[in-house]
């Protein structure tokens, strides 16, 4: 009875109510959003490093990572190859030369990394071939290249243009080829399209002296929520010559930008609890300074401070966990529609591509959101009711039931 | 048997900083079954003396025992429990629950006792019967004229077969007819059930009902005897 005494006292006074539910579900709601569109970003520039280069795991000769040069090229490419082909959590991989070179067009030069890939192989690995926006994707022949549409824009160069690419080869000499552009890709990232060519491994290995030496394996993972396992297997099969790394120790800022933003989130949810709690201190109070004398007659009859306390408590409960169930579902439907269909944010495209989101952000719903959103809000709104249930405590029946 | 004993109680009130004596020392035994009324001028302290019977407010000085135990050492926890068990509740101005039917304010003190619903249904049900306030069970207060209101209070506060009922003024919002109806209610009550009443009121009606007659004067018992419905 008590709650059905509570759900009454709710829509006593019902434009109150409602003001209340409002403010909760818009903030839940906002804050859910806000918290899958960061979230969403946050992802996004993560996935869109591992689709574009990085890969879920990389595997290099031991410090290669620290070093890279040149020279410390995979020990034993058919080990890797093997261990590779025996792992069952591993579904595609790359073989890689790669090196920090210059490359120049007839009208301006430009650093960059020059990597050499096994097109068949690297189409499974990485989205270059999908960011393909002119001309085409390697086919393995001699002496081409894709470049980023930023890398080409600033070597004035397009498809069927010839630039010179220039590096340090395995001897220390400089070893240098002349490409013709087959195809020009863009990603979400200007920071890549501006820095990276891709060309075939044999014509790199050509250029940089390698012959049939490795320096990198790209490794695209069955389930990334296994990746530390499958990587862990890779290093117990490869043992100390190599460094097996995941995104994971490859993208440390980027990891830990969605671990900080997490404790952020917390920031933001306090913030708001803050504000809501006033909401529901205030709203809590005027009902109760209402009906001092109600409670007065409660207590006569009665009731125990206890009981008091609690129908108060009760309450604010009742409208928070009204508020959250609906601030959640409409929080909820927003994120799962735009996730579906993304947020055009070309507007500002410049900065998010500079930091490699891409234009268009597609928000995530995660399970930490929700049950954020379930633990602080109804807690937050109970909590705000303590003041108020405290003051109806004190009340004196004999005082209270004369109350005007 | 003694329901309520009062000896010197004496009620001191702070207004602005002075001191106002309400209650200067009184000595009254209720027992069980009466139909007193407490009547006196305004100011007299009746209301007082009846806050202090109900366990409402406690005394300044001397002791109240309701029910051979002595009230002013017990807790707030243990007060209420006591009210809910043992006295009821009519107030002038009604004060059902609102938000209630008057099904569910009667039912209301045996949930707070822990009652299970179907029996307090059925005890709901019984009382409303013999009150004749049936038809009202799925009514809020604001759908019902004072004096049913006032029927559905007397029905809250019979309910738990309580040792006492006390009334504070419960005909003053009510014109004669209806006030001498629930009076006639409330006396059937007392014969019936052997349900002690005090009232606190100066309404003519319910002084004239008086068995026993209790007059204050400034905070003193100035007459202590047989009301007129006692000859």
């Amino acid at each position: 009875m008590l709650l059905t005494i509570a759900w009454r006292n709710i829509w006593r006074n019902r434009r109150r109510s409602v003001i209340v539910l409002v403010s909760i579900v818009v903030g839940i709601a906002a804050v859910m959003f806000n918290d899958g569109l960061s979230i969403g970003m946050i992802r996004q520039m993560l996935e869109n490093s591992i689709g574009s280069h990085v890969s879920h795991i990389q595997i290099h000769a031991q410090g290669f990572n620290d070093n890279r040069v040149i020279q410390n090229v995979v020990p034993k490419p058919a080990e890797v190859e093997s261990a590779l082909r025996n792992t069952a959590g591993v579904q595609h991989w790359s073989p890689r030369v790669l090196s920090f070179g210059l490359l120049s067009s007839a009208l301006n030069s430009s650093g960059g990394v020059i990597v050499g890939v096994d097109p068949e192989r690297e189409k499974d690995v990485t989205t270059i071939r999908r960011s393909i926006v002119e001309g085409n994707y390697l086919t393995g022949a001699a002496h081409e290249v894709v470049i980023g549409n930023r890398l080409a824009d600033k070597l004035n160069v397009g498809i069927g243009d010839k630039v010179v690419g220039m590096a340090s080869a395995l001897s220390g000499d400089v070893g240098s080829d002349l490409f013709r552009v087959a195809g020009i890709f863009e990603t979400v990232s200007s920071e890549f399209d501006k820095a990276y060519m891709f060309t075939s491994i044999d014509n790199a290995r050509s250029m940089l002296e390698l012959e049939d030496r490795i320096l990198e394996y790209a490794v695209i993972v069955r389930d990334i929520n296994r990746v530390e396992a499958v990587a862990a297997e890779l290093r117990q099969k490869l043992g100390d010559d190599y460094e097996v790394l995941t995104y994971i120790d490859l993208l440390p800022i980027l990891v830990s930008q969605v671990d900080m933003y997490k404790s952020m989130m917390y920031v933001v949810y306090l913030i708001i609890a803050i504000a809501m709690i006033f909401g529901i201190v205030n709203t809590m109070l005027m009902s109760v300074f209402e009906r001092i004398q109600e409670i007065g007659v409660l207590m006569a009859i009665g009731m125990s401070v206890r009981r008091i306390f609690a129908m108060v408590l009760i309450e604010a409960g009742t409208l928070g966990i009204i508020g959250t169930a609906t601030g959640l579902a409409l929080g909820t439907g927003l994120l799962l529609l735009f996730s579906s269909i993304g947020i055009d944010f070309s507007i500002f495209s410049e900065g998010l591509t500079s930091f490699g989101v891409g234009a268009v952000i597609y928000p995530r719903l995660t399970l930490d959101t929700v049950l954020n959103v379930l633990i602080i809000i109804p807690l937050t709104t109970v909590l705000g009711a303590v003041y108020p249930a405290v003051r109806a405590m004190r009340l004196q029946p004999v005082t209270a039931i004369r109350y005007v | 048997m003694e329901v309520i004993r009062l000896e010197h109680v004496e009620k001191i009130y702070s207004d602005n900083g002075v001191p106002v004596h309400a209650l200067r020392g009184i000595d009254l035994r209720i027992t069980q079954g009466e139909f007193t009324v407490i009547a006196g001028p305004s100011g007299s302290g009746k209301t007082t003396l009846l806050n202090i019977m109900g366990a409402l407010d406690k005394a300044s000085k001397g002791k109240v025992f309701l029910e051979k135990e002595e009230i002013g050492e017990k807790s707030r926890d243990e007060i209420s429990a006591f009210r809910l068990e043992k006295l009821g509740f009519v107030f002038q101005a009604y004060n059902l629950i609102p938000v209630l039917t008057a099904m569910e304010n009667i039912e209301f003190t045996m949930m707070l006792l822990g009652i299970e619903e179907k029996q307090r249904r059925d005890r709901a049900r019984e009382v409303m019967r013999e009150l004749d306030i049936e038809e009202l069970a799925d009514k809020r207060p604001n759908e019902m004229s004072g004096g049913q209101q006032q029927r559905v209070a007397v029905a809250r506060a019979i309910v738990n077969n309580p040792s006492i009922i006390l009334a504070d003024e419960p005909t003053a919002n009510l014109d004669s007819e209806t006030g001498a109806n629930l009076l006639d209610l409330m006396e059937k009550m007392n014969r019936d059930h052997k349900l002690t009443f005090i009232f606190s009121s100066h309404d003519r009606q319910v002084i004239d009902r008086a068995r026993r007659l209790v007059i204050l004067k400034d905070g003193l018992i100035e007459r202590d005897g047989n009301g007129n419905a006692a000859q």
